[in-house]
């Protein structure tokens, strides 16, 4: 008997949200199936790729990340140039230097940053605390504020500050709210709940669900990213039809197989490859599991990841 | 499985103030309900408009636009023995939330509800049952098979018929309640959906016992395979049940505010 193909697209969808302005924005979201299942219906967007620059700079990045900024030491620059990376879709800021154990400079400074960046560049943007709670509390209300304007995507908003940056960015400032869990998928829809019921709109919300690098508990993350596309198409739960983004290299440049020198590690070759590896596997990994976005470092694994995402489309 | 479908029943002709809201055709306090049952949890809103001889078209139509038009397209349950007025209601019924459902055909004298069902593409409630209370879990699979066979011959999705293994009150039929339980878990094996009144359990009971009695009749239910009940959705307790066994069954994922939503 000839095999019939039976397209078999779900009736939910995910939720499309927009990010960045003009002919440069961006569209996450919006599919009807598991992702790449293109034999079921078509994904009408692609995932994303973002970009992540360091307000601290690359002091101690890989060659390969050093020589792509060259000798751009001015933040504003950094980010230009990654705007113009070859498979880059986004660009995320980091904004490290806010952390109160660390330089500790003062949110306005951080905020004024931001508008800077967000100013010299049209593609969109996204920005990251420095992961204290606290002062990310109020160093993204204020980053929302000074970006109105500019629908950004702020990560993100925890359990701890979901009131404070949740209501400045999802409703006062227009921008777009990263809702952040660490593999913890009850949690993750709760945040939702949460957001939701504070009265930020469904479709104003992205999803950090958190990551591992390949190799550190990343089965649990496999599955909890299968199970949140599966309830969100399968049982049309809206509490978990936001888009997922995943930040990567934050995680993946923290193991010892991007850290370690080749000097200390004859065996393993190439500290630079490994980088890479270590940021491609992860990437790709996610997507297939339903990320809609991954945040890299390195240029080649952008141009690697976002050739892949091309050819599966 | 799908999460557990509430369809409620607090729009019924038996209630006085309904009742006269329908003879004046009165909308006030028919959304009223309307809106006290969807905040609580309901999925379907039972439209009980009686015999309705005189003017069951007329009736069952300005029923449907009213509560539709007012509640973003509510999926509606068409609940009389004239079925004119189904057919009149359907014709106006808007799909975007669901199919309308037919309440209800029976194996006996109201088989050609299934008829109708079928002919305007709704689903409907199949009541196994000839008339009086089933002697037996076989005759009640008996009637089951009848009424599927019935539909499938019209050409129905056996999915959009919701058998009915009629709720009996436990005050006197206590021997009948594990047979009820039998059938369910007899539709849930042959993948069908189910439903029923199933408050009719603790009929008869102290009004303060009657949630508790429903809760443990529907958790109960609920494990065998009961996928939808025709309830009260403004009981508290039946509504908290109801949404904890979705989490118990995987129906629903599980967030602290689950019984919020």
């Amino acid at each position: 008997m000839p095999f019939k193909l039976t397209p078999q697209p779900f009736k939910a969808a995910i939720k499309e949200v927009e990010v960045g302005c003009g002919a440069k924005a961006i569209k996450l979201g919006g599919e009807k199936t598991f992702p790449f299942y293109s034999f079921d219906a078509e994904m009408p967007n692609a995932p994303k790729v973002g970009v992540e620059i360091s307000d601290l700079g690359f002091e101690n990045e890989v060659a390969g990340i050093k020589d792509f900024y060259g000798d751009v030491t001015n933040v504003v620059e950094m980010a230009k140039k990654a705007a113009a990376m070859e498979g880059a879709d986004f660009v995320v800021l980091r904004l490290e230097s806010a952390d109160p154990n660390g330089v500790n400079k003062s949110v306005d400074e951080c905020a004024e940053l931001a508008k800077a960046v967000a100013d010299a560049i049209d593609a969109p943007l996204a920005i990251m605390g420095c992961k204290n709670d606290e002062k990310d509390g109020e160093l993204l209300v204020k980053v929302s504020e000074v970006l109105e304007g500019k629908n950004a995507m702020i990560l993100s908003a925890k359990e701890a500050n979901y009131k404070t940056i949740g209501a400045s960015a999802g409703m006062a400032y227009g921008q777009k709210v990263g809702a952040e869990s660490a593999v913890d998928i009850n949690l993750a829809k709760q945040l939702n709940v949460l957001l939701t019921q504070l009265g930020v709109k469904g479709e104003t919300v992205v999803m950090n669900l958190g990551t591992a690098a390949a190799g550190y508990g990343y089965e649990y993350v496999a599955s909890t990213l299968d199970r949140t596309k599966a309830a969100a198409l399968g049982q049309n739960d809206d509490m978990l039809q936001m888009p997922i983004i995943t930040p990567i290299s934050t995680e993946t440049y923290g193991v010892k197989e991007a850290i370690a020198s080749e000097d200390d590690m004859p065996e393993w070759g190439s500290q630079e490859t490994r980088a890479i590896d270590m940021e491609v596997v992860t990437a790709a990994a996610c997507l297939a599991s339903g990320s809609n976005a991954v945040i890299l470092r390195h240029p080649a694994s952008v141009a690697t990841v976002s050739t892949m995402i091309k050819e599966l489309m | 499985m799908g999460r557990f479908i509430i369809i409620g029943e607090r729009i019924h002709c038996i209630s006085p103030v309904i009742r006269e809201a329908m003879n004046t055709m009165n909308p006030e306090p028919i959304l009223a309900r309307a809106k006290e049952q969807l905040d609580a949890g309901a999925t379907y809103i039972d439209v009980n408009i009686g015999p309705a001889e005189s003017n069951g078209p007329e009736l069952m139509t300005w029923a449907v636009k009213l509560l539709q038009e007012n509640f973003n397209n509510v999926p509606l349950a068409l609940d009389t023995a004239n079925k004119a007025a189904i057919e009149a209601g359907i014709a106006v019924y808007n799909r975007d939330k669901g199919k309308p459902i037919v309440n209800s055909a029976d194996a006996g004298d109201r088989l050609s509800y299934v008829d109708l069902a079928a002919a305007n593409d709704a689903i409907v409630i199949a009541l196994c049952s000839k008339g009086a209370v089933p002697g037996s879990l076989d005759e009640i699979m008996g009637f089951c098979q009848e009424l599927l066979e019935h539909g499938m011959m019209l050409g129905m999705e056996p999915t959009d018929m919701w058998f009915d293994p009629l709720f009996l009150v436990a005050k006197g039929m206590q021997d009948k309640q594990q047979q009820i339980l039998d059938a369910i878990k007899g539709f849930a094996e042959m993948g069908l959906n189910s439903t029923g009144g199933l408050s009719n359990v603790s009929n008869g009971m102290p009004k303060e016992l009657r949630p508790i009695m429903d809760s443990a009749m529907l958790a109960m239910s609920m494990a065998n395979g009961l996928t939808s009940a025709i309830v009260n959705p403004c009981d508290r307790r039946l509504i908290e049940t109801m949404k904890s066994c979705d989490i118990l069954k995987d129906n629903y994922m599980y967030a602290d505010s689950y019984l919020d939503l």
